[in-house]
């Protein structure tokens, strides 16, 4: 009997130290629409990396914790999954969301709750102009994405080579979703397309519900551009698909959000070929060398590639918990100062964040070295890099109804 | 040349509207059930095709035929789960059978369109078109696939009126529209004709959504909207009037198109609306409908 | 009346729902804080449907007028949030009687109809004059009523009260009455020498008042107005599904039925994306078979014991 209580006793003191260790996770909060292409890549991703980082012993010693909300396209879902994540359980901080709009919504609370933030996969460029403008409020959010404009310049410098080099494009005309993130995009496309030589002759901003392109291809047509520019990631499959049943003879080129996924050739069936889209990784390509060992993980792991979304997840957890190994603490303000400090190499390149005199502030660096983005093309039912030019990657290849230009 | 673009354009999407709302207006008329669950049939039906076609290599013909088969046994399974118990019941007071139709097929539309998001998400899908490529009309280049819908869908139209007014089955159908009391009185069941005409229904349904996934493509999001343009075409038209919808279903396809080619592809919808609250205001009626 | 069980029942829940924010989490207030106003615009409807009998498929259309309203005026004139708030009402009624007016001569689904279509246009007008509206991103909010959640929560709370205690007197009024009158049977109404539409145009004022004072809310509770919190369809339909489960024409139960979505939604999260599809499939189950909704239930149950 005694002896017993005396064990137990020795055991319980034995395990104390263990018990404290592991008992509370590091908790961070992952919202996005599951259901979406875009949005089902991040909790994934998201696991992905806290599973290795459990692997590897957790941080200081404590495990990482994913909890995953649905906020079902929702602004308003979206902002009360941040409130339960918040106060109900207590996460750390919050990788959120791929659409502007449900960001934009989250920012003053991010504010308010001071909760540290990142999102994965929105490209307006209010998310860090208002961090910018109102850093005491709002210094809790980060940008892990590129923003629209510098995505802009990002096609514009691979239009050097690619459009004006090899496609022989001398116009164009900008093709873009009316939403939150085209803005800025449109407003540097039609700046930075004719300081590389090509001239816009018309800028069409349509619907996110159009369904019929008929006619928006149609006039694209007759003013006879010879390339389309695209800012598009609400609409994908059916402008594409359109176009390859239509047999309109100007390629695109640009950005097409959902023809990251490797789904889209499957949902196109296989209208996709020739598709020029703007990537920040690729599952093909070394941009770091964590890209293609993750891109593997991912999709042995889950049975499809990554969308972009995907990749930066990943890296957001990885950063998130580099910077709370580094504060010591999850204190929030903490957590931010670390979190500027940043200097990692994750799978979308060299990430530093931009400080407080960039208008991109808490914006991620784009320059070579840092992050560059890639072009990528569809090509018989593969994605393939065009650019940047080194030995991997491929020519740009067309279907034959596309007419280049001369 | 613009004009010619116009006429036959609108002519393909007109044509497949006019599909769309045919068996909405056709359910309307005979048992005076509006379905708000129409859209998410045509998604079914589309996805479906798409999955067949596709990962499970039945081709285009063969996805295309259990595509519209979905259609019809989700058009049966709307029948039998949802607007058949609400019609027997005796709980719910005759005349808020109506609201209670609307409440049961809109919870049932979310359900079928949560349901497809769950499993195939919600991007787009787009069925294998019947006939791929291009031919040229008079200088515009055309879709072979545009033809085949435009033409598909008149012939569901003209055999749906051979149908209706050429054969005794289809005369009751007439009959029942009309008065379906007095059709009871001469010893018809009327459970056996809602039975016909949830078959037709959901022929026609599948048969829509099939189509509009091999033009435009379907996503589970489209649901809702697509339930709206079938609903806004057969108030126009006037409620339960067919050949009103046909019309209906012209004036909409047509202003559409007008808008995105010659105003902006952005307010598309917008003259439709605008033109929907003047006729239902000066002509509640609709274009053809009887008081 | 005031010594009925009935009546002490509801006392008592109401003073328990009056001491939550004493021993609950701010994360269950903050969902009740929602499901509050919610609960607003569902009564609010259910005073139009239940009594004057027109089904209004456009509610979020009274409530998008009110609640871009006030945004606007406090993101641009800076204006404080009661004023907003008055001026966002205000809006609500004129939008509404203006849509009502002529609507009201139709009846069933035309009606039904005109709504929808107005919440379309609005969403559309929105998106269109994105310069001043914010679009589909929506505008951020300077003020909010309260940053912590008990306060929010009793004003939500208060609000919900006062709104519900107004529209059931008025439903169980001599005037409800006659709407109900009206609802059932407008010939008949009107050869008793009621003015139909006049009574009926009342209703869709007071309707549009509540919706429009629960959206401006609503929003200084959120921080931001968009489209997709207060104008989209979805959240119609989520109105109208409210308040049909909670029990049609009773007031009450379309409250009910704002909290019963809510909470249920809360408790199936770990389902993830399929949580919507549990909670139609419950909705229609309970439409189908209990058609009284929750409130009918429980008065089925009275009557039996």
């Amino acid at each position: 009997m005694r002896g017993g209580l005396l064990g137990a006793l020795l055991a319980a003191g034995l395990c104390l130290p263990a018990t404290a260790r592991a008992a509370d996770p590091i908790k961070f909060g992952v919202i996005a629409e599951t259901s979406a292409i875009g949005g089902a890549s991040i909790p994934k991703a998201a696991q992905l990396a806290a599973d290795e980082i459990n692997a590897a012993g957790g941080v200081n010693g404590r495990k990482i914790e994913i909890v995953v909300y649905d906020d079902h396209n929702s602004a308003a879902d979206a902002v009360r999954a941040f409130q339960r994540a918040h106060s109900e359980d207590k996460v750390s901080a919050v990788i959120a969301s791929y659409i502007s709009e449900v960001v934009l919504a989250l920012e003053p609370w991010a504010g308010r709750l001071k909760m540290p933030m990142i999102t994965p996969g929105a490209a307006s460029d209010d998310i860090t102009k208002r961090v910018h403008n109102d850093y005491d409020h709002l210094k809790y959010v980060f940008h892990g994405y590129l923003a629209s404009t510098q995505i802009a310049d990002s096609v514009c410098e691979a239009g050097k080579q690619l459009l004006v080099k090899d496609m022989k494009a001398k116009t164009a005309v900008v093709m873009s979703e009316d939403a939150a993130w085209t803005l800025p995009l449109d407003n540097e496309y039609l700046k930075c397309l004719p300081q590389i030589g090509v001239k816009v002759i018309d800028h069409i901003r349509l619907s996110p519900d159009t369904t019929d392109f008929t006619p928006i291809f149609n006039k694209i047509e007759g003013e006879k551009p010879d390339v389309i520019v695209t800012g598009i990631s609400h609409v994908g499959v059916q402008p594409t698909v359109q176009w390859q049943q239509q047999q309109v003879p100007i390629p695109m080129f640009g950005v097409s959000s959902q023809a990251t996924s490797s789904t889209f050739w499957k949902d196109t069936n296989g209208a996709a070929n020739g598709v020029v889209f703007q990537m920040a990784s690729a599952p093909d390509v070394a941009v770091s060398p964590k890209t293609i060992p993750f891109a593997k993980k991912y999709t042995a792991k889950y049975g499809v590639t990554p969308a972009y979304s995907g990749y930066t997840a990943y890296d957001d957890v990885y950063m998130f918990a580099d910077a709370i190994k580094r504060a010591g603490s999850t204190d929030a303000d903490k957590i931010v100062a670390e979190m500027e400090k940043t200097d990692y190499v994750g799978t979308l390149g060299r990430i530093v964040f931009l400080g407080r005199d960039s208008q991109f502030t808490h914006g991620m660096k784009v320059a070579p070295g840092y992050i560059t983005g890639l072009m990528e093309q569809w090509q018989d039912g593969k994605q393939v890099t065009v650019w940047p030019s080194s030995a991997g990657t491929a020519k740009l290849a067309f279907p034959k109804f596309v007419k280049l230009g001369q | 040349m613009l004009g010619l673009q116009i006429l036959i354009d609108g002519f393909a999407i007109s044509s497949l509207y006019a599909l769309g709302a045919i068996g909405f207006t056709l359910m309307f008329g005979v048992s005076g059930v509006l379905n708000l669950s129409h859209g998410a049939i045509m998604v079914v039906a589309a996805v479906v095709a798409w999955l067949f076609a596709g990962s499970y290599g039945a081709g285009p013909y063969g996805g295309a035929l259990v595509g519209v088969l979905a259609g019809v046994v989700t058009a049966f399974a709307t029948y039998l789960l949802v607007v058949r118990p609400i019609q027997t019941s005796r709980s719910i007071p005759g005349e808020e059978k109506e609201i209670f139709v609307l409440t049961g097929t809109l919870l049932w539309g979310i359900m079928l369109q949560e349901a497809v998001a769950y499993l195939f998400t919600n991007n787009p899908k787009t069925v294998r078109p019947l006939l791929p490529g291009v031919v040229n009309l008079l200088g515009v280049r055309t879709p072979t696939n545009e033809i085949v819908t435009a033409a598909i869908s008149w012939a569901a139209i003209g055999l749906l009126w051979l149908l209706v007014n050429r054969t005794r089955t289809g005369k009751t159908l007439l009959a029942a529209s009309i008065n379906p009391r007095g059709l009871t009185l001469l010893g018809f069941e009327l459970s056996r004709i809602y039975i016909l005409v949830w078959a037709i229904y959901g022929v026609l349904a599948g048969l829509a959504g099939v189509l509009l996934g091999a033009f435009l493509g379907v996503s589970s999001d489209n649901a809702g909207t697509l339930t709206a343009s079938a609903f806004s075409i057969v108030v126009l038209g006037g409620l339960g009037s067919v050949s009103g919808s046909l019309v209906a279903a012209y004036v909409v396809g047509y202003l559409e198109t007008l808008t995105a080619y010659l105003i902006s592809p952005s307010i598309r919808t917008v003259p439709v609306l605008l033109l929907l609250v003047v006729v239902v205001y000066l002509r509640p009626q609709g274009l053809l409908g009887r008081r | 009346m005031l010594k009925s069980p009935k009546f002490i029942a509801t006392m008592v829940i109401l003073v328990v729902m009056a001491l939550l924010p004493l021993g609950v989490g701010g994360y269950i207030l903050g969902l009740l804080t929602l499901a509050y106003y919610y609960g607003v615009i569902a009564m609010a409807w259910d005073l139009l449907f239940g009594f004057a009998g027109e089904v209004n498929f456009g509610p979020t259309f009274l409530v998008g007028t009110g609640a871009y309203t006030a945004a606007m005026l406090n993101h641009y004139a800076g204006w404080p949030i009661p004023v907003c708030l008055f001026v966002g009402a205000v809006a609500a009624v004129v939008g509404g009687a203006i849509l009502a007016v002529p609507a009201l001569r139709l009846s069933g689904p035309y009606f039904g109809l005109v709504t929808l279509v107005a919440v379309l246009l609005l969403q559309n007008f929105i998106v269109l004059f994105a310069g001043t509206t914010g679009g589909e991103i929506g505008l951020d909010i300077p003020d909010v009523l309260a940053i912590d959640a008990a306060p929010n929560y009793w004003y939500a709370f208060g609000f919900m009260v006062v709104s519900g205690g107004l529209l059931y007197g008025l439903a169980n009024s001599p005037v409800g009455l006659i709407l109900q009158a009206s609802g059932q049977d407008a010939i008949e109404a009107s050869a008793l020498g009621f003015n139909v539409t006049k009574h009926k145009l009342a209703a869709f004022c007071v309707s549009a008042l509540f919706s429009g004072l629960a959206g401006g809310m609503l929003i200084f509770y959120l921080g931001t107005v968009s489209v997709g919190t207060v104008v989209d369809l979805t959240i119609g339909v989520q109105v109208i599904i409210a308040a049909v489960l909670g029990g049609r024409r009773t007031i009450l139960g379309a409250a009910i039925g704002s909290i019963f979505l809510i909470v249920a939604g809360e408790i199936l999260r770990p389902l993830g994306q399929l949580s919507t599809f549990v909670v139609s499939a419950i909705a229609l189950v309970v439409i189908l078979f209990f058609p009284g909704g929750f409130l009918g239930i429980l008065q089925r149950g009275e009557g039996r014991s």
